[in-house]
């Protein structure tokens, strides 16, 4: 298997096209579904998919075969798709400042109930834009705080309050499908 | 009730994966086709340009020196009568050669325009051809042949290569019927699809004979329905063959052959079907179904495979091949099935039935792989074998299930369900079983499974980290879920460990293109800055052009040490000198003769034909054969600097380093010009000269890697003549174009 990899990734550095679907074959579903995480909508996910794998194929020899390729990948996609979010971000609302008071909310645990991946993606990609960035950047990608804020250029408290805003959206969504099976 | 946080519910998205819908790959072929064109457009574009730049800014300053240099000898026209004779023929000369080469180029205009409408008509043909081929892959060929006798041969072939069919259907139908009362008969049926790519509709590729053998003798058929290399983005991709065969006695042999290969399917469903009814009362009956599917990607729903087969032999040898070959077939959504069914029918004789199902790295992330393979036999009596196969090789299933199944009326039924653990284990379902004898029961059944699993240390590593992460994952996920999503974390670990700012740079250093090599043309000015003088005038700059390579090496992110070879004349121009041409000494006076000896400078050029005298002196010459003129001196030089260079700004595509160092220079050609005269050579030039030099390139990245870059530059000479003054500055302004590596 790594073997077979390695080959496709040489086929792809030689701009071989029967690499290059191999490649895409292997690792589409994992890397869409990242995009459509990432993306309000579906289209969008479909517009940032098609440009950060044009961008795979083209810095593919780039790749130095050291650690994984799928998280090479991984990274070249969430950046294509956090530079994207940047660019629309005059289209949305954002909350830059952070304040403790109203941003600070102790987490509440829920009870554990079996939710489909389909509802839950459903949740995420309702969240606004930067909210869903951060949600994903923190919970998904494991980034800190400070990493996050480098990334998408806002201060640390922005991107805490930004995830604990998220979060209490989710917490409401969960809540409510909890109180809709009870009744 | 158990506990848990947000982050905990959602962890179960960490490694969501969904298909992407199959028209995007084209679409992101598409685009990888885009750019190349684009890019090599532009970097033939740049560089076409900076070569006319810097062509053109050196005509531009040649153009300005010269004619300063013709308002200085206005002041001495009429001394100068006989150069200036020999200036106008040369002027005459030069603009009949510049006539006639104008007129070559209008002759060869026309032939430019002539070419032109061939070209026209040649792609007035493709379009032609493109039509043809339209035209053929939708032909339909059918021939009924009634013979009473003898040898018949028919072969029917439907042949569409390299088709491209927009809108509806591409079908091609290969039909026959025959009805052959005796004798030999050959019937063939073909139907072949070479590169052919049909994006809307349905892709039909259909085989059907029907044969009726009332009596006797041998009965061959063969239909095939090949599809190479197939794109069928939209619905459906179908490949027919049927055929059904009645002989009364006889031998008969049936080929039936379905062969697919590279066939793309991503929307709806991907068919090969291969069906034969075969009702033989007596005699031999061989029947060989076969359908092959090599590199299939179906991404959305289902790709079967079917083999279907009715034999009826009332006696003689029966044998029924049915192979269902599936080799890197790649169906992500629903499901791949792969059907091998047959019911044979068989009265007395032998009777062999082979089904296989084989299917070689298929990879179906999302839900089901299928393997039936399905027989019944009703057996009155005789040797009867019967062999029943499912095979998967290197299967990669990430959904659900996975499901060999090898039942057969009258057996036991084996069923494998296998719950995969590791994306790396082979599985293998294999059912051998030998019924015996007599009526309907088969007695004998033999089942062995072998399952190998490869890396069991990393099941064992993954089925630990699962502990770690799997407190809340059971409610959401299943059990096989939540060890892919142990094995992706595991995956991920390494991925999203944050770089340190210095292992980043001493990355970039590594990774980053450390050679470079750069080609230049450009202008230089030789520049008086001391108030040198030749022979009592003041040295004037002159306008040269210069033109080289360069290596540059990086050492790290912001120092390189640069050398290579450049061309680069070095030149002045001295106004108003005053000399006196020996070659009209029979004019000569007594006063001329002694300005020569004694008053005359000391000799410049190698030609002593001409007599330099410095304008100090020139007053106490008083002869008329004193003439004024321009005197122009260049030095060539063939130069390999050694450079060092710093980075001082890069940013994005842009970049701006400073470089300085020195150079070693070797004369190669050295001229001096007296009002047009050649004089020869400076005799005073050394043959190798040294010097140092300060630039600064401004680089922008036109394609992946090159650069185009503008350089301005000063030169310092050191050494240029031994023992006469001369410009030593030289400012410079290079265009050019790198390729690091």
């Amino acid at each position: 298997m790594k073997n077979d990899l390695e080959k496709y990734i040489k086929l792809c550095i030689k701009n071989d096209r029967e690499g290059q679907l191999k490649i895409y074959q292997l690792f589409s579903p994992v890397l869409y579904g990242i995009c459509l995480k990432y993306m309000k909508n579906e289209d969008d996910a479909k517009d940032v998919f098609q440009e950060a794998f044009v961008i795979v194929f083209q810095k593919i020899s780039q790749y130095k075969f050291e650690g994984s390729f799928e998280g090479w990948l991984k990274r070249i996609f969430i950046n294509k798709l956090i530079e994207t979010l940047n660019k629309k971000k005059k289209e949305s609302f954002f909350l830059d400042v952070f304040d403790p008071d109203t941003d600070f909310v102790e987490e509440e645990e829920l009870d554990i109930i079996p939710i489909e991946q389909e509802k839950l993606l459903e949740y995420i990609r309702d969240l606004p834009d930067q909210y869903r960035t951060v949600f994903n950047l923190y919970v998904f990608e494991k980034l800190k705080h400070k990493e996050i804020a480098e990334l998408l250029k806002i201060s640390e408290g922005t991107s805490k309050s930004n995830l604990n805003r998220a979060k209490h959206i989710l917490q409401k969504k969960i809540l409510s499908i909890k109180n809709f099976k009870t009744a | 009730m158990k506990k848990q946080k947000i982050e905990d519910i959602f962890s179960s998205m960490e490694n969501f994966s969904s298909v992407p819908p199959p028209e995007l790959w084209a679409q992101i072929e598409e685009k990888l086709e885009k750019p190349k064109k684009k890019k090599r457009a532009i970097l033939w574009w740049s560089a076409a340009a900076c070569l006319l730049l810097g062509l053109m800014l050196n005509s531009i300053f040649h153009l300005n020196n010269t004619s300063g240099i013709k308002n200085i000898n206005s002041n001495s026209l009429e001394n100068n009568s006989v150069v200036l004779d020999s200036k106008k023929n040369n002027l005459e000369k030069n603009s009949t050669i510049s006539t006639k080469e104008n007129d070559n180029t209008l002759k060869s205009d026309p032939n430019i325009i002539v070419e032109s409408p061939n070209e026209l008509a040649d792609s007035s043909d493709d379009q032609n051809q493109l039509e043809n081929s339209n035209k053929s892959s939708k032909n339909k060929s059918n021939k009924s042949i009634l013979d009473p006798k003898s040898n018949a041969v028919n072969k029917n072939q439907a042949v569409a290569e390299k088709t491209f069919i927009s809108d509806d259907k591409n079908a091609l139908n290969t039909d026959t019927k025959y009805q052959n009362l005796k004798d030999k008969k050959a019937n063939s049926n073909k139907a072949v699809a070479d590169h052919q790519f049909a994006p809307a509709k349905e892709n039909l590729i259909k085989n059907a004979s029907n044969n009726e053998d009332s009596k006797n003798s041998k009965n061959r058929t063969v239909n095939q329905a090949v599809a190479e290399k197939s794109f069928v983005p939209a619905k459906e991709n179908l490949f027919n063959t049927d055929s059904k065969n009645q002989t009364a006695t006889g031998k008969n042999r049936t080929v039936n052959q379905t062969v697919a290969e590279k066939s793309f399917v991503p929307t709806k469903e991907n068919l090969f079907n291969t069906d034969s009814n075969n009702q033989t009362a007596t005699g031999k009956n061989r029947t060989v179904n076969q359908t092959v599917a090599e590199k299939s990607f179906v991404p959305a729903k289902e790709n079967s495979f079917t083999i279907d087969s009715k034999n009826q032999t009332a006696t003689g040898k029966n044998r029924t091949v049915n192979q269902t070959v599936a080799e890197k077939s790649f169906v992500p959504a629903k499901e791949n099935l792969f059907n091998t069914d047959s019911n044979n029918q068989t009265a007395t004789g032998k009777n062999r039935t082979v089904n296989q199902t084989v299917a070689e790295k298929s990879f179906v992330p999302a839900k089901e792989n299928l393997f039936n393979t399905d027989s019944k036999n009703q057996i009155a009596n005789n040797k009867t074998k019967k062999t029943n196969q499912a095979l998967a090789e290197q299967k990669i299933s990430f959904g659900k299930q996975d499901q060999f199944n090898s039942p057969k009326k009258q057996l036991s039924n084996s069923i494998f369900d296998e719950q995969l653990l590791s994306k790396n284990n082979k599985n293998t379902a294999f059912n051998t079983t030998n019924p015996v004898l007599n009526g309907a029961e088969n007695t004998v059944s033999e089942s062995k499974t072998t399952q190998k699993s490869k890396n069991t240390a990393d099941e064992k590593f993954i089925a630990s980290t699962q502990k770690d992460n799997s407190k809340f994952n059971n409610a959401v996920l299943s059990k096989k879920d939540s060890v892919q999503l142990a094995e992706l974390q595991n995956l991920e670990k390494g991925i999203i460990v944050p770089e340190t700012k210095e292992e980043k740079e001493t990355k970039a250093v590594k990774k980053g293109e450390k050679w470079a090599v750069a080609v230049f043309a450009g202008i230089a000015n030789s520049e008086n800055y001391k108030n040198e003088k030749t022979l009592g005038n003041v040295n004037d700059s002159k306008q040269t052009s210069t033109y080289g390579v360069k290596t540059k090496y990086k050492i790290n992110k912001r120092w390189a040490v640069a050398s290579g070879f450049k061309i680069n004349e070095l030149g002045q121009s001295v106004a108003n000198v005053s000399y006196m041409s020996a070659k009209n000494n029979v004019f000569f006076t007594i006063g001329d003769n002694y300005a020569a000896q004694n008053l005359a400078a000391a000799p410049i050029a190698t030609d002593s034909n001409y007599l330099l005298i410095p304008a100090n002196t020139k007053e106490a010459v008083s002869s008329s054969n004193i003439q004024t003129g321009n005197l122009d001196q260049s030095l060539r030089y063939i130069e390999m600097p050694l450079e060092v260079s710093y980075s001082v700004f890069n940013k994005n595509k842009a970049s701006i380093n400073l470089n300085t160092g020195g150079f070693v220079g070797k004369l190669i050609s050295n001229q001096v010009i007296l009002d047009g005269t050649s004089l020869g050579q400076n005799v005073n030039a050394n043959d190798y000269v040294y010097g140092s030099t300060l630039s600064s390139t401004l680089q922008y990245q036109v394609y992946k890697k090159t650069n185009v870059f503008v350089e301005p530059a000063v030169n310092y000479y050191i050494n240029p003549l031994n023992s006469q003054s001369f410009n030593q500055f030289q400012w410079g302004l290079n265009f050019g174009l790198n390729v690091s590596f």
